[in-house]
C-alpha cells in the first residue's frame, strides 16, 4: 500500500469514528485494524506489541507521578495559601481577582504538571469568589481556563515528559526553555487583565502591607519549594524526571499528611485512585496514538510529506508557522498526548529539515497543544471551569478569544524568536542541547 | 449477572487503587539507595516499575470503558429524543466492542509469546504482563455488553430507563 491510500484510510477512519463520538483512544486504535488485515505482510498482533512498546518506558511514569502530586496538593490546602500569597502581591492592581487568579495559576504550573489539575483546583477557588465580588461570570471561567494553560508551559510539564521521552529530547532542556514563554504568559495575561477592570470597573483589593506580604509568603513557602526541588533536581542532574515526580509526591504527601495535617489515610486512598484512573485514560491513549504513528512512519508518510513540502522552500519561519497551525488544528479536537504522537513524529522530518532547533520544535508544538485545552469542542480546562462556574461552554467562548489574542502573540514571538527559548538553556545547562 | 459485574468492577478499582501506591516504592528505593548506601542498589526496582506501571494503563482503560470516562469529541449535535440516543449510543458500544474483541483474540496469542520470554533484570515471566492485554479485552467486552443491553432497552422503551 502507498504512503497516501495509509493516510486515506487512517485518517479518514479515524475521523469518522470520532464524529460518531467514539472514544478517542478507541478511534485511533480501530482505525489501524483495517491497514493490518489489509497488507498482507502485517500481522495485527503488531498492534499490541506496539502499545507495549509505548507503555514500557520509564520515564511516562513521571505522568501519574505528576497527576498525584497536584492532586495532593489540591487536597492539602496549598492553592488556598498560594491564593494568599498573590492577593498580598497582585490583589491591589485593578481587577484584583482577576491577576490573583493568573498569579496563583503560574505558581501551581510550577508544582504541577497538569493544566486540568490546575484549572479544577483554582476553580473551585476562584470562580466563586470572583462571582460574588461581581465579576462577569464568563470572563472568570474564561480566564481560570485561560491561566492554567501554563501547567503546560510551565515546568514541569507533562507534556515536555511525553514529548521528550517520545523524540529523544532533554526533558531538563524542554523545561528550562518552557520558563520564560510561560511567565511572558503570566503577565500578557495580567495585562488582559488590567484592561477589562478598567473597561468593566472591576473590584480591587486595598494594597497589603509589606509585613502582611511577609506572612502570606510563610504561609505558602513550603509550597513554593516544590519547583525548586523539581527543577532544580533535574537540571542539577540529582534525579530523573521520574525521579523528581516521585519527590513531589512524598513531599505533597508529607505536606498535606504530616504538616498541614489536611489529608489522612482514606483521603489519601481517594486521591491515589482518582489519579490512577484519570492517568491511564490518557496514557492508554498513547499506546493506540503509538500504534497509528508506527503505522504512519513505516508507510513513510511523514517523509512524503517533507517531499511534498518541500517543493515549496519552506524556511524554519514558514515551517514553524505550519507546525504551529497543525498542532492548533489538531488540539482542537483531540488530547494533547496523542495530538503529540501522530503529529509530533510526522512533522519531526520536516523540522529537522528546515533547520528547527528540536527544543524549539517542542515549544512551539506544546504551545500550540496549550490553545487546544480551552478551544471548542474538545477544550478540558474551559470544560471543567464552565462546570465550575455553571455555563454553558458557549457563553464563555468571547471572552475565551479576548484572552487567547495575548497568547496567540506569544506563540508568533516565539516562532520569529526562538533565541527567546533558547538562551536560558544555553546559559544554564549547555549540555542539554 | 449485574451483581458479579459490579462486584468485578469494584475489585478492579482497588486493584488499581493498590498499584498506584505500590508503585512509589521501586522508584524510591532507587533514589534512596543511590543516595544513602543503606540499601543496596536494586537493578530490578526499575523493571518492577514499569511493569507494574502498564497493568495501571490496563485496568484504568478498563474500568474507563464502564464509567464512560475514555475522552470522546462532541461535534455533533445531542440526539433529541431518547431512541435516537440509544441509537447513537449503541454505535460508540458496538466501535468498542471491536476493539475489545481485537484484543481478546491478538491479546490471547500475544499473552503466548510472553509466556516464551522472561524479563531481563527480574526473570519475572513475561505473560504476567502480556496477559493485561487479553484480560482488558475480555473485561471491556464484559462492560460493553451490560451497555449494550441497556441501550437496546432505551431503544424499545423510550418512556424508561435512566434519563438522558
Amino acid at each position: 500500500m502507498s504512503a497516501g491510500e495509509v493516510s486515506l484510510i487512517l485518517f479518514g477512519a479515524f475521523a469518522t469514528l470520532i464524529a460518531l463520538r467514539v472514544p478517542v483512544s478507541f478511534a485511533l486504535g480501530l482505525a489501524c485494524i483495517p491497514v493490518f488485515i489489509l497488507d498482507p505482510r502485517m500481522t495485527p498482533i503488531v498492534l499490541l506489541q506496539e502499545m507495549w512498546k509505548s507503555y514500557n518506558a520509564f520515564i511516562l511514569l513521571a505522568v501519574p507521578f505528576f497527576l498525584l502530586a497536584a492532586n495532593l496538593m489540591n487536597a492539602s490546602g496549598i492553592t488556598e495559601r498560594l491564593v494568599g500569597l498573590a492577593r498580598a502581591s497582585v490583589g491591589h492592581l485593578p481587577g484584583g481577582l482577576g491577576h490573583i487568579n493568573v498569579m496563583v495559576s503560574m505558581l501551581f504550573a510550577g508544582i504541577s504538571g497538569s493544566s486540568t489539575a490546575d484549572a479544577a483546583g483554582i476553580g473551585s477557588l476562584m470562580i466563586p469568589a470572583m462571582k460574588k465580588q461581581g465579576y462577569d461570570t464568563s470572563f472568570s471561567v474564561a480566564i481560570t481556563a485561560c491561566s492554567s494553560v501554563m501547567g503546560v508551559i510551565i515546568p514541569p510539564s507533562i507534556l515536555m515528559i511525553v514529548w521528550g521521552g517520545l523524540m529523544s529530547v532533554s526533558i531538563g532542556g524542554l523545561f528550562l526553555a518552557g520558563l520564560v514563554p510561560g511567565f511572558l504568559m503570566a503577565v500578557f495575561m495580567m495585562t488582559t487583565v488590567f484592561i477589562y477592570a478598567k473597561s468593566r470597573n472591576y473590584p480591587i483589593y486595598q494594597r497589603a502591607s509589606f509585613k502582611e506580604f511577609i506572612q502570606a509568603s510563610g504561609r505558602a513557602a513550603f509550597a513554593l519549594v516544590t519547583p525548586a526541588i523539581i527543577v532544580g533536581g533535574i537540571i542539577m542532574g540529582f534525579f530523573t524526571p521520574t525521579e523528581a515526580s516521585v519527590v513531589a509526591v512524598i513531599y505533597s504527601a508529607i505536606l498535606g499528611g504530616l504538616i498541614y495535617r489536611k489529608i489522612d489515610f482514606k483521603g489519601f486512598r481517594k486521591v491515589l485512585y482518582e489519579s490512577a484512573s484519570l492517568a491511564s485514560v490518557s496514557l492508554f491513549c498513547i499506546g493506540t496514538a503509538s500504534a497509528f504513528g508506527w503505522l504512519l512512519a513505516y508507510y513513510r508518510v511523514p517523509q512524503e510529506l517533507v517531499n511534498l513540502l518541500a517543493g515549496f522552500g519552506t524556511g524554519p519561519i514558514a515551517t514553524g508557522f505550519i507546525i504551529a497551525l497543525a498542532f492548533l488544528g489538531i488540539g482542537m479536537f483531540i488530547d494533547a498526548i496523542p495530538a503529540i504522537i501522530i503529529l509530533g513524529t510526522i512533522l519531526l522530518p520536516l523540522a529537522t529539515k528546515a533547520g528547527i532547533h528540536p527544543i524549539h520544535f517542542a515549544i512551539i508544538g506544546v504551545i500550540s497543544l496549550a490553545f487546544g485545552l480551552v478551544t471548542p469542542p474538545y477544550g478540558l480546562c474551559l470544560l471543567i471551569s464552565c462546570s465550575l462556574g455553571k455555563i454553558k461552554m458557549v457563553h464563555a467562548i468571547k471572552d475565551v478569544g479576548i484572552i487567547l489574542i495575548p497568547m496567540f502573540i506569544l506563540l508568533v514571538l516565539v516562532i520569529l524568536f526562538p533565541d527567546m527559548i533558547l538562551f536560558l538553556p544555553r546559559w544554564l545547562a549547555p549540555n542539554f542541547l | 449477572m449485574a451483581s458479579f459485574i459490579d462486584s468485578y468492577y469494584h475489585l478492579l478499582r482497588r486493584v488499581l487503587t493498590v498499584l498506584m501506591g505500590f508503585l512509589i516504592f521501586p522508584v524510591s528505593l532507587q533514589i534512596i539507595s543511590r543516595y544513602t548506601g543503606i540499601i543496596p542498589r536494586y537493578i530490578w526496582t526499575e523493571e518492577v516499575a514499569r511493569f507494574c506501571f502498564v497493568w495501571i494503563i490496563m485496568i484504568g482503560a478498563m474500568i474507563a470503558v464502564r464509567d464512560n470516562s475514555h475522552f470522546d469529541v462532541d461535534l455533533l449535535p445531542q440526539p433529541k429524543t431518547k431512541r435516537s440516543q440509544g441509537k447513537r449510543n449503541l454505535i460508540v458500544h458496538i466501535a468498542i466492542a471491536v476493539l475489545a474483541l481485537f484484543f481478546s483474540v491478538y491479546g490471547v496469542k500475544f499473552a503466548q509469546l510472553g509466556y516464551i520470554q522472561n524479563s531481563e533484570m527480574s526473570g519475572i515471566n513475561m505473560i504476567s504482563i502480556y496477559i493485561s492485554f487479553p484480560l482488558a479485552g475480555f473485561t471491556w467486552l464484559l462492560f460493553v455488553a451490560e451497555k449494550i443491553a441497556e441501550d437496546i432497552r432505551m431503544m424499545r422503551n423510550p418512556g424508561k430507563g435512566s434519563p438522558l
